[in-house]
């Protein structure tokens, strides 16, 4: 991600002023949010309207609760916030009496806007053809208007990883924020990290593959193997290259697209997210990551609980895949998918929860609460939906509190964030409310509509 | 090479001559009389005798009794036996001896999908088959059977639902005609499934069935109609498929229900009540879990001493670790837990390979299955539920001449089949090179 | 602490055994659960309450209730006590699940191929899922025949089955029986019906089939029953595709429709009524909000999702808001997993309802009263009510918060499931492990 530079802020701001006449101070104000707070540099085309969101619970995550409080939204930041606020005059009010503010949530692992109708091919944009696919961005198949996004936001998530799936080397995860016109304005990280996909947990259950029969047996060691060949390719080619930078009369290699786009991979910095799943092949992984000094998050990680002390020492943050699974062998136990970010948790792990899905994106908290429900500490699992993602993608500056200088990124939810029946009332993404209408609600209008007609 | 088998070719030969010269075909051959004197008797049929003659001639036995009791007449080539323990020979009533490995479940490769979709599958189901119509012998499958003392098997085909009907031979040299002891015995059914027609799930396979078992019926009243009343009445159509079902439909002949699992054996039994078959069910390695279904039912068995637990099993889907205990345990005990509630079965070889056969009936012997009652279930039990009780199955004067002779007692850990009598032939019993 | 708990996980053959002999966990259906808060479901939740069930049946519900002597008793002080989850739509504890090489199979019955042995039982169990209605796949037009199970983890499957439910029949429509999702090879014809015209088309022609089969029958027993029948005279072939068919229109079985789309609901419906049947419910019914005013008219029920949708383009309208809105128009609705997975947090999905405008008692009834009304056992279960079975969940919190957690189920007053009891297993089998 590109800094965005000063100077088109104050641009923004010159904007601004022809329409709402603000006053110098407020300008300098902004500068001196910037320089103190980094999620000024972030928070580009804000409204630098002020709101108050007042008598409202608030929970922080960073901080303690407060039962009554309010805080002041301004240029797209979290002002302050706290119990006995003077409201500035110019704030546009908001009374959420019986509501609570939460940090708006961040989906760690989600394929939000690459797939709509998942039986739909022409809707997919998820799985590329082959097995090594570096090259390939989700960024830039993003369907900004997706469906999913708009339900997803109106369960009070406001950002989510992006990921593609399929073969070794998926492709490149993209970071966004759950509101943009356009894909790019959604990106928070553009490409966040490379995404590869270590074999699943062979059980002893039979699994049709479908057409096709069955696939070739890619064992965790050779996947490692092959990944190992092509990071050392990548350092090859790059050594060719400046080599040949440097002396002119030496041969420049031929475009190597799999090791032009590993390369930041291997330099350490681009991240890899590695979908991995059992005990034995986190352990291989552990060792792998080690040797070639990459920046590495584990996703996935079913059997994590019996290597949570590995992990752990290897420091290495795990998003854990969906809970709408079972067991992947009998033996671990009805509950271990359950159990498990329980135990990784306790373990010190820092996890953070995912849908895995889009169309279920929206079901982010009950994940966190389904962990609740078998032992995980409640604020620990809210801790899991927002600033936990928010330091495993080093955005922890800008969002998953609620902090003064963060971006206002905001949830106003009528009862606890993670439970069923909460219904959400209002979501802030950068300071701007968002509108909550969405599929089903368009949908449902359009059809009590017939009700409607029979009383006129 | 001793003496004895010298003398056993010179009459071979020149009993031939006399044949050739006479026209006679070679199933009439007149086997020669022998007496096996001085060995331990376990006839099955009574007491053991611990010191007596078997007498052997033409293929039957004609005197069983302690050594003082029988006289060897003066034809006899007298065979001493010191040592050695004669038993009748044994009864797998469920093979697949000479035919291919049955079809494993394993998914289809590409090439077979993309041929079983672009060109429609045909339904396998032939139950007009005849399997002694299809068996090629091999002699080194019959002297591996020899070997381990089977000397008598039901060979059943094996594909299908409507597999076709087995035929019961003696393992008495590679002449088929001459083996054959019943044709057909069985006609066998399974419950698989088509791959790509109809039936191609359990559910519609049971659904199958019992449409084929109501039109064989309709088709036998319509014939019967048709009998008396053959005026201003259409012919029943020809249907080779209901024609071959009638014996077993309308006549009751034998019908042999392959049942995989525990619900299977359950699903058969349904049938067989629902259709009055006279049936017999056979694999049945989970038969021990639906035992009060079967004591009520009092359907005769044929149990395999294969002990893997079926695929669908509770103890398939447990992971690794419980499998391989029921393996070891649970399956095994599963005669031993019959024979405890006086379920009647027979032990078979059936989907095990031969060398399997002696490890396997130890493991069971183990398991709790007294020896008397495993040597009941692979001799008399089985000749009764082929309906050769007459004639196989004990050491009796007037029944064939199946008869082996061990060192040691049968199925103990140190014992050997050395001479295997069929027919009343003696076969060498070959060292086998390949095992351990 | 950690590491023991690791332990505990890894090991878990002590648990396998327990599971598979459920018999140990078993109290003679007799049970008093203590100071539990009583969801009803038929009334309002009693707090701190005890509920005395004596021979698998809910004797008394009150204050301070005593117990014969002998009676095991659930202490349940903070927990959450409702009637057993009844799931109207699935497909497990089944060998197979569509016969899907013809459009037309309803003489195929899954009560025919039930498998005591899926562990998806036991799955089921941990979420408190006591009944299922267990079904024939949505490849066809007409499916098969359907049958109602309750999860009585060990027992024989005959055991299962729950004989005063409805008999069903499954009907399939739209996009998996136009098998429009199917990629088509070159040289492989598209099977008919490929359209929701053809479709309907299909299941007119079946059931005026069906009514000719009833007719031809009719003429047949008139004419066996008249003075003097033809000597020729023969009954008709027992077809068991139209028969169960016939069955249908006799209203011997009721049928339950696979439909997503407004249309083909309606012109369901609409067969129906030109053809006298039954409707039990719509399974899906993604679209059933749009056609409320048909769906009252009718009658007919719903088993839905509560939001798992945009799967295909049918389920594509497919809004969360269908079964709150629904309910609150008057219409019988159920949530159904279809799922062997999704089985076991049923809980949750009916919990989501409230999101959706509805009240927490009113989401329990999705996947309790409900379903029983919707299967014809609501005379038996679906509540705590004095005189009903004893099939009962106990949660930790309220089953439709997410943070609920099923401790344990029990079916007419046997424990099927004890989360504590696996926990216990669990830290003993760590302990022997740990100790070798």
């Amino acid at each position: 991600m590109k800094p965005i530079s000063t100077n088109k802020i104050i641009n923004a701001h010159k904007i601004a002023k022809i329409w709402f006449s603000p006053l110098i101070s407020l300008i300098l104000a902004g500068l001196v949010v910037l320089a103190l707070f980094p999620a000024a540099s972030y928070a580009s085309n804000q409204s630098s309207r002020v709101r108050a969101i007042i008598n409202v619970k608030i929970v922080p995550v960073i901080g303690q609760p407060l039962e009554s409080g309010s805080i002041i939204i301004k240029d797209g930041l979290i002002a302050d916030l706290g119990s006995n606020l003077s409201i500035p005059p110019e704030a546009k009010v908001i009374d959420a009496k019986g509501l609570t503010a939460y940090p708006g949530m961040i989906d760690g692992y989600s394929s939000l806007g690459l797939v709509e109708i998942s039986g739909v091919a022409a809707t997919v944009d998820n799985r590329e053809t082959g097995r090594i696919n570096p090259q390939v961005k989700a960024i830039e198949a993003l369907r900004y208007d997706s469906m999913h996004i708009p339900i997803a936001r109106a369960n009070g998530i406001v950002a989510a990883l992006v990921a593609p799936s399929g073969g070794l080397i998926a492709g490149q995860s993209t970071l966004i924020k759950l509101s943009g016109w356009t894909n790019r304005q959604m990106a928070i990280k553009e490409s966040f990290a490379m995404v590869v996909e270590l074999p699943q947990i062979r059980s002893g259950r039979r699994s049709f593959r479908g057409f096709g029969g069955q696939q070739p047996e890619v064992t965790t060691e050779k996947a490692l193997d092959e990944l190992r060949e092509l990071f050392h390719q990548a350092r090859m080619y790059e050594k060719r290259r400046q080599a040949a930078r440097n002396n002119l009369l030496l041969p420049l290699p031929e475009f190597d697209e799999t090791s032009h786009f590993l390369l930041p991979v291997v330099k350490g910095e681009l991240p890899v997210i590695f979908s991995v799943h059992g005990d034995q092949d986190i352990i291989q992984l552990i060792k792998f990551v080690k040797e070639e000094k990459i920046k590495a998050i584990f996703y996935g990680v079913e059997q994590g609980f019996k290597v949570a002390r590995e992990i752990k020492e290897a420091g290495i943050p795990c998003l854990i895949g969906s809970l709408y699974g079972l067991p992947p062998v009998w033996e671990d136990g009805y509950d271990s998918l359950f159990l498990n970010p329980v135990i990784l948790n306790q373990a010190g792990v820092k996890i953070a929860f995912s849908s895995s899905s889009s169309s279920s994106a929206k079901d982010l908290p009950y994940h966190a609460a389904k962990a609740a429900a078998f032992g995980l500490d409640r604020t620990e699992a809210l801790k899991a939906v927002t600033i936990y993602p928010a330091e495993i993608f080093g955005v922890d500056d800008l969002m998953g509190s609620l902090e003064p200088g963060k971006l206002a990124n905001i949830v106003l939810a009528n009862g606890d964030l993670l439970e069923l029946g909460t219904k959400i009332e209002k979501v802030f993404i950068e300071g701007q409310e968002i509108d909550l209408s969405n599929r089903y609600t368009e949908l449902l209008e359009k059809f009590q509509k017939r009700e409607q007609e029979k009383q006129l | 090479m001793n003496k004895h088998s010298k003398k056993i070719c010179l009459t071979l030969v020149l009993l031939a001559l006399i044949l050739v010269s006479t026209g006679n075909s070679a199933s009439q051959t007149i086997k020669p009389a022998y007496a096996l004197v001085n060995c331990r008797i376990v006839p099955v049929a009574g007491p053991v005798i611990e010191k007596g003659t078997i007498l052997v001639r033409n293929g039957l036995i004609e005197a069983v009794g302690s050594a003082g009791k029988v006289q060897v007449p003066e034809d006899a080539e007298v065979i001493k036996a010191e040592g050695l323990t004669a038993y009748p020979g044994l009864i797998s009533a469920h093979t697949n001896l000479f035919l291919e490995p049955r079809e494993q479940s394993q998914p289809p490769s590409p090439e077979e999908l993309l041929r079983a979709y672009t060109q429609p599958a045909k339904p396998q189901e032939f139950p007009e088959l005849l399997i002694l119509e299809k068996l090629k012998t091999k002699k080194q499958i019959i002297e591996s059977y020899q070997a381990t003392g089977i000397t008598t098997v039901v060979v059943a085909p094996n594909q299908g639902i409507f597999q076709g009907q087995s035929v019961v031979l003696n393992l008495n040299g590679e002449d088929l005609n001459q083996m054959v002891l019943k044709q057909p015995w069985a006609l066998h059914i399974n419950f698989t499934t088509e791959r790509g027609v109809y039936p191609s799930s359990p559910m519609g396979t049971i659904a199958f069935l019992r449409q084929k078992f109501y039109d064989t019926q309709h088709y036998a009243l319509h014939l019967q109609k048709y009998r008396s009343s053959p005026q201003f009445l259409k012919r029943p159509e020809y249907d080779p498929f209901l024609e071959a079902l009638l014996p077993y439909v309308v006549e009751k002949k034998t019908v042999v229900f392959q049942c995989n699992n525990q619900e299977e054996i359950k699903r058969a039994l349904r049938l067989i009540d629902e259709f009055k078959l006279n049936a017999v069910l056979t694999g049945c390695n989970e038969a021990w879990r639906v035992k009060d279904y079967l004591k009520a039912a009092r359907t005769p068995l044929l149990v395999t001493l294969d002990f893997n637990p079926p695929d669908s099993s509770i103890y398939s889907r447990q992971g690794e670790e419980v499998k391989k205990k029921a393996e070891s345990e649970l399956y095994p005990a599963n005669p031993a837990n019959l024979a405890k509630e006086k379920i009647n079965f027979s032990l078979t070889t059936f989907g095990l390979k031969e060398s399997d056969f002696l490890k396997n009936i130890r493991a069971a012997i183990q398991a709790g299955l007294p020896f008397e009652t495993a040597l009941k279930t692979l001799t008399i039990e089985p000749a009764r539920a082929l309906g050769l009780e007459k004639q196989l199955g004990t050491l009796e004067p007037g029944k064939i001449a199946n008869i082996i002779l061990t060192k040691g007692e049968l199925f103990g850990e140190k014992s050997k089949v050395v001479r295997v009598m069929v027919d009343g032939v003696f076969f060498e019993i070959k060292e086998r090179t390949n095992e351990k | 602490m950690r590491n023991k708990l690791i332990k505990t996980l890894l090991i878990s053959s002590l648990l396998i055994f327990l599971i598979s002999s459920a018999t140990s966990l078993q109290a003679n259906g007799n049970l008093l659960i203590k100071k539990a808060t009583i969801l009803t479901v038929s009334g309002p939740a009693i707090p701190e309450a005890d509920v005395l069930v004596i021979d698998g049946l809910i004797k008394q519900i009150g204050q301070n209730l005593s117990a014969p002597p002998g009676t095991r008793i659930i202490e349940a002080s903070g927990k959450y006590l409702m009637p057993g989850i009844i799931d109207t739509h699935t497909h497990i504890a089944l060998h197979g699940t569509n016969e899907g090489t013809d459009a037309v199979t309803p003489e195929v019955n899954m009560a025919t191929v039930i498998n005591a042995d899926d562990t998806s039982i036991f799955t089921a169990l941990t979420g408190g899922v006591t009944m299922v209605h267990t079904m024939h796949g949505s490849a066809n037009v007409i499916g098969g025949q359907n049958v109602v199970l309750k999860l009585k983890w060990g027992k024989p499957s005959e055991e299962l089955v729950v004989k005063e439910a409805f008999p069903t029949l499954k009907f399939a429509l739209g996009e998996n029986v136009k098998q429009s999702n199917r990629t088509l090879l070159p040289g492989r014809p598209q099977r008919y019906p490929a359209t929701r015209m053809g479709a309907n088309a299909l299941i007119r022609r079946e059931l005026n089939r069906a009514k000719d089969y009833l007719d031809e029958w009719d003429r047949y027993e008139k004419l066996k029953k008249s003075k003097n029948p033809p000597a020729t005279l023969l009954p008709p072939r027992r077809d068991l595709r139209l028969e169960t068919l016939a069955d249908l229109l006799r209203g011997k079985l009721v049928a339950r429709c696979h439909a997503y789309v407004a249309t083909e609901m309606v012109e369901f419906l609409n067969l129906a009524k030109e053809f006298g049947f039954k409707i039990g419910a719509f399974e899906h019914a993604w679209e059933a909000y749009k056609i409320v005013d048909e769906l009252k008219a009718a009658g007919v029920g719903l088993s839905v999702f509560i939001d798992s949708w945009a799967y295909k383009m049918e389920a594509a309208e497919g809004i969360a808001y269908n079964a709150a809105y629904c309910t609150n128009q008057g219409l019988l609705v159920s949530i159904n997993s279809d799922s062997g997975e999704r089985i076991r947090r049923l809980f949750n999905e009916a919990g989501k309802a409230v999101k959706y405008g509805i009240t927490q008692d009113e989401a329990i009834k999705l996947i309790t009263i409900n379903a029983a009304k919707q299967l014809g056992v609501d005379h038996l279960v679906g509540s705590i009510e004095a005189g009903k079975q004893a099939d009962l969940a106990l949660f930790n919190n309220h089953p439709m918060s997410a943070y609920a957690r099923c401790d344990m189920t029990i079916i007419e007053g046997e424990v099927y499931f004890d989360r504590e009891k696996i926990l216990k297993e669990r830290q003993e089998a760590a302990a022997k492990k740990g100790g070798k």
